[in-house]
């Protein structure tokens, strides 16, 4: 009996963890078959819209699950996940469809020396200590580079 | 005077009670916004822009039996001639938020060097004369500000912007009602119709000592836009300036005040081109000072300078349409049936008046080729023994050559009478009629 419970535990945690982690689960340990990260930049605002459109392209490229996406932003591009960006409705469309934002510490913190207040970000950017550190381990991990 | 109250304070209720209604601000794409507001996040620092405007334009009206033309029959801003080449517009501007993480501020500059009657329309001809130079202020929810020398809430086709327009003259009532012509300071004569000849040898039917008005001001402005509801946004602003067009003076020491709202069902797209179908109202109040006594003294005189409009535009491709009714008391320009630029009381400083137009567009499908017609109406001096009516059709055809870039031809068929059974309008008549159609084909390049 004690048997028979250990094993319907496991089996229930195990469960528990697998689906728990998918939305967890590192960069290293996507089982999409493409992984890319688009690099951003520059203040441009016609670069904002062209990130988003190779976002949107490789989405649509892929079926479902065989891609992975992270945008890394840093210096001036940050702004595209300022919170009042007028793209935030369509990041947050990308977010559902599980891309990934990756808005640069260093770069947030040398702007809120310069405005004297934290620019808000948009809530689906995850702040990483260093944007060109994250591109370095994306890299790394077998992500291919793209800066439009 | 009741009526004028009664309308201005619908429109403020129905502002006020907006910001009751609203929920969060919308990044909409009329005018007010395109012109006044940036991208938040994702504009540029400095961003460099302008259009040129080159168009062959004729006139084919006859003079009077003696052998005399009077404005309407000649080509502005020069008035010598009826047929010939121009640059009507050459306009470069530079527009953006100077410190781009910093959305709370943009700013806009624009300079015309084309040959109008901005830049050769007063006593000094200018090679370049400033039209706009503004900065928005968007700190307050609900609550931009801007300030500075920008255009003024108001009809359609005088708040949009030029280089999108569809037709390439205004219609009558947006040009003789607000396209503003201002009073000289000193007392200034009529002008009697003058031959070819002697236009041709130096005498000028411009005796304007100021540029026109240009649809514009220098003043203060609070305003936005808001999402209501699933696909509706509604717009509103309130200005006062000096009133005294582009120019950098308020030359009677009043100020004129300026309301607009408008409510629009979005369908789809952004920019110049969003579709959707939009309901408007505007008014302006202010008043012009004119001396109107032929003697060395100046006795000037303050008279109101009042107008009022609504309107509806939709655009939904391939179909456009737009409709607009203005209403105007005061000041009206006495020009047209003689070269007469004064606003004397017996003529326009008094006078009412009111216009409409109706407009209609068709993109053809599959084709850079786009159909326009137009009619307009102009009251002037209603209900008086110099009663006039200024009517026109233009007929039109624009091809895209890209986005960009566009031909514009239209083919005006005019109509220009004093309709009073009166002694006044049988002189008038002598030179109006012989106003006849005018073609005209406009390029359009946009950078």
């Amino acid at each position: 009996m004690l048997d028979y419970f250990r094993a319907i535990s496991m089996a229930f945690f195990s469960m528990l963890i697998m689906s728990g982690a998918t939305s967890a689960l590192s960069a290293d340990q996507s089982f999409a078959d493409y992984k890319y990260v688009l690099h951003i930049d520059d203040m441009d605002p016609g670069k904002q819209e062209l990130i988003l459109n190779n976002a949107t392209n490789l989405l649509d490229a892929y079926p479902p699950g065989a891609v992975e996406i992270e945008v890394v932003a840093y210096g001036p591009g940050l702004r595209l996940l300022f919170d009042e960006n007028v793209n935030k409705k369509r990041i947050e469309s990308l977010a559902l469809s599980g891309v990934r934002f990756s808005a640069c510490g260093n770069t947030l913190k040398g702007m809120t020396g310069q405005l004297g207040y934290e620019p808000k970000l948009n809530p689906v950017a995850k702040v990483v200590p260093g944007g060109i550190v994250r591109i370095g381990e994306l890299v790394k991990q077998g992500y291919i580079y793209i800066k439009p | 005077m009741e009526e004028k109250k009664r309308f201005k304070h619908t429109l403020i209720s129905i502002a006020c009670a907006l910001g009751f209604v609203a929920t969060e601000p919308a990044l909409a794409v009329n005018w007010l916004m395109l012109q006044g507001t940036e991208d938040p996040a994702a504009s540029s620092r400095a961003e460099v822009w302008g259009f040129i405007q080159a168009d062959y334009q004729k006139d084919f009206s006859d003079p009077n039996t003696s052998g005399q033309y009077v404005p309407p029959k000649l080509l502005g801003p020069d008035l010598d001639a009826q047929s010939g080449f121009n640059i009507s517009r050459a306009r470069i501007g530079v527009r953006g938020t100077g410190f781009p993480i910093d959305s709370h501020i943009n700013y806009f500059l624009l300079l015309e060097m084309g040959n109008s009657c901005i830049t050769h329309c007063a006593s000094e001809n200018t090679i370049a004369r400033m039209t706009d130079a503004s900065i928005t202020l968007n700190y307050i929810p609900g609550a931009r500000i801007r300030g500075g020398l920008f255009k003024t809430p108001g009809a359609e086709e005088g708040l949009q912007a030029i280089h999108v327009f569809d037709y390439i003259d205004f219609s009558e009532p947006v040009n003789q009602l607000l396209l503003e012509r201002f009073p000289n300071s000193a007392y200034t004569a009529n002008l009697p119709p003058q031959t070819q000849a002697q236009l041709q040898g130096g005498v000028s039917l411009n005796g304007f000592t100021s540029p026109v008005g240009g649809f514009r001001d220098v003043g203060v402005q609070v305003f936005d836009a808001f999402d209501v509801g699933k696909d509706w946004e509604v717009s509103y602003a309130g200005m006062i300036g000096d009133g005294n067009g582009i120019e950098f003076k308020n030359s009677d020491g009043e100020y004129d005040k300026y309301l607009y709202l408008s409510a629009e069902k979005k369908f789809s797209g952004k920019g110049p081109k969003a579709e959707g179908l939009k309901f408007f109202a505007w008014g302006q109040w202010g008043s012009r000072q004119l001396d109107n006594t032929n003697d060395s003294v100046a006795n000037l005189k303050k008279y109101d300078r009042d107008r009022a409009g609504l309107g509806v535009r939709y655009l939904k491709r391939p179909f456009r349409a737009t409709a607009e009714y203005i209403n105007a008391n005061g000041m009206i320009f006495a020009g047209p049936d003689k070269p007469s630029f004064t606003f004397a009381s017996t003529n326009g400083a008094e006078a009412k008046a009111a216009g409409w137009y109706v407009e209609g567009g068709w993109y053809i499908p599959k084709s850079n080729f786009e159909l326009d017609a137009r009619y307009d109406t102009v009251d002037l001096f209603k209900d008086r023994t110099d009663d006039h009516t200024f009517s026109k059709w233009t007929l039109g055809a624009q091809y895209h050559l890209n986005p960009k870039t566009r031909l514009t031809l239209n083919y005006e068929i005019r109509n220009y009478e004093c309709t009073a059974n009166t002694v006044p309008c049988t002189n008038a008549n002598k030179n109006l009629d012989g106003v006849g159609n005018k073609v005209a084909l406009q390029l359009t390049a946009i950078f």
